[in-house]
This record gives structure tokens, sequence and C-alpha cells, in this order.
């Protein structure tokens, strides 16, 4: 801009400050009311939208899908138009070029024009841009596929203990029995025969802190027999998992702390009343959750007799059927009641199940066995 | 009355006469309602800096803690959900206004003679809030902030010639650890936060020294 430009400029600029308004108060209240608005809005999004929990970060998960923020999302989708050798042009070239073609625009941009009638170039170029920018975030989302389910992330401390549960009968029981108590270990790889100190006594738990359970889970002990746990050494539980399942442990065997009411409930076998009749779902998948699928689940030792779902309960293993509607001579029946048959010796096997819980397998059976709870 | 001998004095030597003079009792050109979202960046901003320094109270900045302070903040402090979910959302909104009201700036060519330098440190200061956004992402370190942080200093990284030192220096080491979240935390509490309210000043020194720009006429 020359000299004349800049003064007809000004001219102009004092006008449309002569004819405008006050600052105060008469431009600042509507930055007021946005401001009112902005708050509103947040609030908003803080109590009805939230944070989504996410799980603990697992460097050894390499399964997670990773992806960025979503403003950054349009340079993402950007670098898969530069892949191998060439993506440094994606990665440093054009963002590099578009920072300073933005710091520098008005040192280049030298027609003096204001109305947009006359900057039609510079304004198709940026409505280009922010087009792109928009074209590539949405294509971003699209394409992106969806996050391994991990399920629910266990937040409240109800929750974590009772997932930390579910990871204790899978992973723990076959060693350590359902209630912590040990034992002669039966059935496992290497280990038969192995007595097994009981870890649930407060010698244990006062001597252990949570970083040392957490260590012993992760790393395992070697020495005595016991492999790892975490993802990163060869188990199967993540971070988080592994967290939730020392809090589990602590809330249980440790009576300096009081298990919370609401996880002492879900953490319960549902109780049968005298005239119920018992299902799978409601009554006793959780039983088999707690006591038989630490070993029946694929990979273990136990006659390919699996127990994860209502249909492999009742149809297979070796010595299927193993649940005979109706028939109280069933193998599962049988084992439980601790009979050595074909089929194989008492079950669980280091120790036997409640008389309360062996009657209510017994009554399932007798109903035959149904799956869905009557209405 | 007390405030008719209080103010008289406190005015003589504060000035505040001639604050208020300059700063709100001034002629402004009409303009429309796009010509608040500076202002409204401004208040996100304030808020972000409330919340934060109220986060700042529970979060730990360790790979052993973080996560664990920060479901404390979510569950165990009053209204800690409350502050956290403005931050969170405040981040995004904030990305928002603060790119509108760069479109607004090129749209209406506010950029132009006399307001280029109100441009530049405008530009900056959406460097900086973007920068906020990519460390403050790490600072939950969950899942989500791990791996999204591996894949964009990996980024980083890829710049010719200097890329492994972009990396190295952004994460501290050749992996993310330790002491990539403190040097996260540090730029995201202390680094930034100080560019930017410096930033601010001189960009809010030059509105008000230059007056805001008027929308152009079809002659302009």
């Amino acid at each position: 801009m020359n000299d004349i430009q800049k003064a007809q400029y000004n001219e102009k600029y004092k006008r449309a400050k002569r004819n405008g308004e006050k600052f105060f108060p008469d431009t600042l209240y509507k930055d007021l009311l946005i401001a009112i608005a902005l708050f509103l809005l947040l609030v908003g999004l803080a109590a009805f939208i939230g944070v989504a929990a996410e799980p603990r970060a697992d460097p050894s998960d390499t399964t997670y899908i990773p992806r960025p923020e979503w403003y950054f999302l349009f340079l993402f989708e950007m670098l898969k138009f530069f892949p191998g050798s060439i993506e440094w042009v994606g990665t440093t070239i054009i963002p590099g070029a578009a920072v300073i073609a933005l710091l520098l625009l008005p040192f280049y941009d030298k027609n003096p024009n204001r109305h947009w009638k006359r900057r039609k170039f510079a304004l198709t170029f940026m409505s280009v841009v922010v087009a792109a920018m928009v074209f590539l975030t949405i294509r971003a989302v699209i394409t992106t596929p969806p996050q391994k389910d991990v399920g629910a992330v266990a937040t409240t401390l109800p929750a974590k203990i009772a997932a930390g549960l579910d990871f204790y009968s899978v992973q723990c029981n076959e060693c350590h029995g359902a209630e912590g108590e040990g034992g002669v270990i039966k059935g496992v790889k290497g280990l038969e025969g192995f007595k097994m100190k009981p870890i649930n006594s407060q010698d244990e738990m006062y001597t252990r802190s949570d970083d040392t359970l957490y260590n012993i889970i992760e790393y395992g002990q070697p020495s005595l027999g016991m492999p790892p746990f975490g993802k990163a050494f060869g188990g199967e539980l993540s971070r988080s998992d592994i967290g939730n399942l020392v809090t589990y442990l602590r809330y249980t065997w440790d009576n300096r702390v009081e298990l919370p009411k609401e996880a002492a409930q879900t953490n319960a076998i549902p109780t049968l009343g005298p005239t119920d009749i018992p299902s799978y779902d409601v009554n006793i998948a959780p039983i088999v959750k707690r006591y038989c699928v630490s070993c029946h689940r694929p990979g273990k030792e136990n006659n390919n007799y699996v127990m994860g779902s209502y249909a492999d309960v009742m149809n297979s293993g070796d010595h299927k059927p193993n649940v005979v509607p109706g028939d109280l001579n069933s193998n599962l029946i049988r084992m439980i009641h601790r009979e050595k048959i074909d089929a194989g010796g008492e079950m669980p096997p280091t120790k036997a199940l409640s008389p309360d819980l062996v009657a209510i397998f017994e009554r399932w059976v007798k109903a035959g066995a149904p799956e869905k709870p009557k209405k | 009355m007390i405030s008719k001998r209080v103010f008289p004095w406190l005015d003589e030597r504060l000035g505040l006469t001639t604050i208020y003079k300059t700063t709100l009792d001034r002629m402004v050109p009409k303009v429309n309602w796009w010509f608040t979202l500076g202002s409204a960046t401004l208040f996100l901003f304030v808020m972000q800096l409330v919340t934060g320094i109220m986060l700042s109270v529970y979060y730990v900045p360790s790979p052993d803690k973080a996560y664990d302070s920060i479901e404390y903040i979510m569950t165990g402090v009053a209204f800690g959900w409350l502050i956290r979910g403005i931050h969170h959302w405040g981040a995004t909104l904030m990305v928002i206004t603060v790119f509108i009201h760069m479109l607004r700036v090129f749209f209406y060519a506010a950029y132009k003679y006399p307001r280029e330098i109100t441009w530049t440190t405008g530009v900056f200061l959406l460097l900086a809030t973007l920068g906020m956004g990519f460390t403050g992402y790490l600072l939950p370190w969950n899942q989500k902030a791990y791996w999204a942080t591996t894949v964009g200093t990996s980024i980083a990284g890829s710049v010719p010639g200097i890329g492994d030192f972009i990396l190295r220096a952004l994460r501290g080491g050749s992996d993310l650890s330790a002491v990539t979240l403190a040097r996260f935390f540090s730029a995201h509490i202390w680094m930034l936060p100080a560019v930017i309210i410096a930033l601010i000043g001189v960009h809010l020194y030059l509105v008000i020294r230059l007056g805001i720009s008027s929308v152009p006429k079809e002659n302009d």
C-alpha cells in the first residue's frame, strides 16, 4: 500500500468510527453474551457428555489403533497421500509451507482491496484449503477402523472390584483356589502336586503393598513356578486389568479395608428361594465363572470340556454330554459330589464346592437345565 | 462520603480514568456477531487457565500415578468431573473458535494495513493453541494418549536431516517414558501458557491501539 492508499484507508476508518458505537457497553455486551453462552455450553458438555473413560496406557498392547485428537486428523489423513520415502513432503514441506504462508500473508498479499468482490482469488484459495481440511477430517473419521472393543472401563471402586474378580477367577483360580486358599495343585501342567500356600492371609496382605502385588502379577515369580501375567511378558492381562485385580485382592482379603456394600452385592452368587427354578444365565453362569472356567477354557488340560457358554457347558468335551437335563447321574453332578469316574476325578480338584452351590446345580439339572430364567 | 475521597486518591496514583478512556470509553465501528470470536477465544483461554490450575492441584505427572490421579479427580474430588470436563471440552471449543476467528479476519481482510503485526501474533497464538492441544493430550496417560503421542512424535521425527533430533528432544529419549511426560507437562503448564499470555498481551494492545477493523464496504 502506498501513502495515498494508507491515507484513504485511515480517512474511511475514522468515518466508520464516527458513525460507530461505544465499545463499552455497545460492543462489549455481545462479547459478554457469547461468554455466558459458551460457559453454559461447557458445563452442559461436561455434565451430559463428560469425558470418556479410557484404559490405562499400555506400551505392550500393540493392537491399539492410534489416532490423534480430532483437530489433527486432517494432517494424519493427508500423510496417507505421501507414502514411504516421500513421507517428509507431507510431514514437513506442506505444513511448513502452510505456516510460513499464514505468517507472512499480510506482507505478500499486496492487493489493497478489502471487499470480497475484489479479492476473489484469495477467498477462493482459502475456501478450497478449508474445504480440503474438512474433507480430510471426514475421510479420516470414516476410514479409521473402530477400536477393538475392550468392554467398559471400570472407573468406580465396585466396578473395579467386580472386574478384578473376573480376572482372578480366570487367571488365578487354578493354582490359588477360588478364595486364595491354596492347597495341592491338581491338573496344572508343570505344577502338579505343588503345595500352594494360602495367599488370602493377613500376613500376605499386610506385608505386600499394592505395587508389590502389581509387580508380582505382571512379572510373575518364575523361581516359584508363577508365570508372568502382564501382556508385555506373554501373559493375558493389560495394565488396567492387573490394577483391577490388585484392587480386588486388597478389598477382599485385607481386613484393614472394608469391601464396599455395592461390590459385595455384585460379586455375590445369586441365592435361590425354595420354589425358584434355577437357570444357566442367572444362577449357574456366576458359579461356573468363579469356580470352573480357570481350567475349563481353551488351552488348558480339561478333556476339551470348556465352560464359557451355555452351549459349551451342555455339549463340549471328550465325555460329552456332561450335563443331561433331568439326570442327576450326569458326569458334572457326580464329579462335584467328588466321585471318581471315567470322565475324570473330583471337581473342583482342590476344594469341594459348598453344599449350597452343589444344591443349585442339582436343582438346575432336575429342572431340565434351562438356559433362560422362566418369567 | 469515603468513595468521594478514595477514588480521586487512587485515580491520581493509578490513572484509572485514563485506563477507562483508552480501553472502554472509545468509539469503534459498528460490527456484527462474527467479531465476538476473538473475545470468545480469550474467555475460553481464561477458563482453561482456571480449570487447568485447579487440575494441577491433584494431577501427578508420572507414568505410575498420572492415570490414577485423573481417576481420583473424576471420582474422588468434589466437582472434579466438572472441572476436568470443562477443561477437556474447552480445549476442543478453543481450537474451533481460534480457527474461525482466523477465517473471519481473513475473509474481512482485517490483516491488511495497519494490522499486519496483529495477524502475525495471531498466527503464533494459533500454533501455540495447537501445541497446548498436543501436549495436553498425553497427560492422562491412557491408551489413547500414549499411542496418539507415539504416532505424533514419530511424525515430527520424519523431518529430513533433523528429524531424529526433534524426535529425541520431544520424547527425551528414543521411546515415550517418564521424561516425555515431564516434558509435555512442563510445556503444557509453563512454557506454552507463558508464550500465549505474552502474545495475548501484544495482540490485545494492538487491537486497542489500532481499533477493531470495520466490515468492508463494496468500495473498500
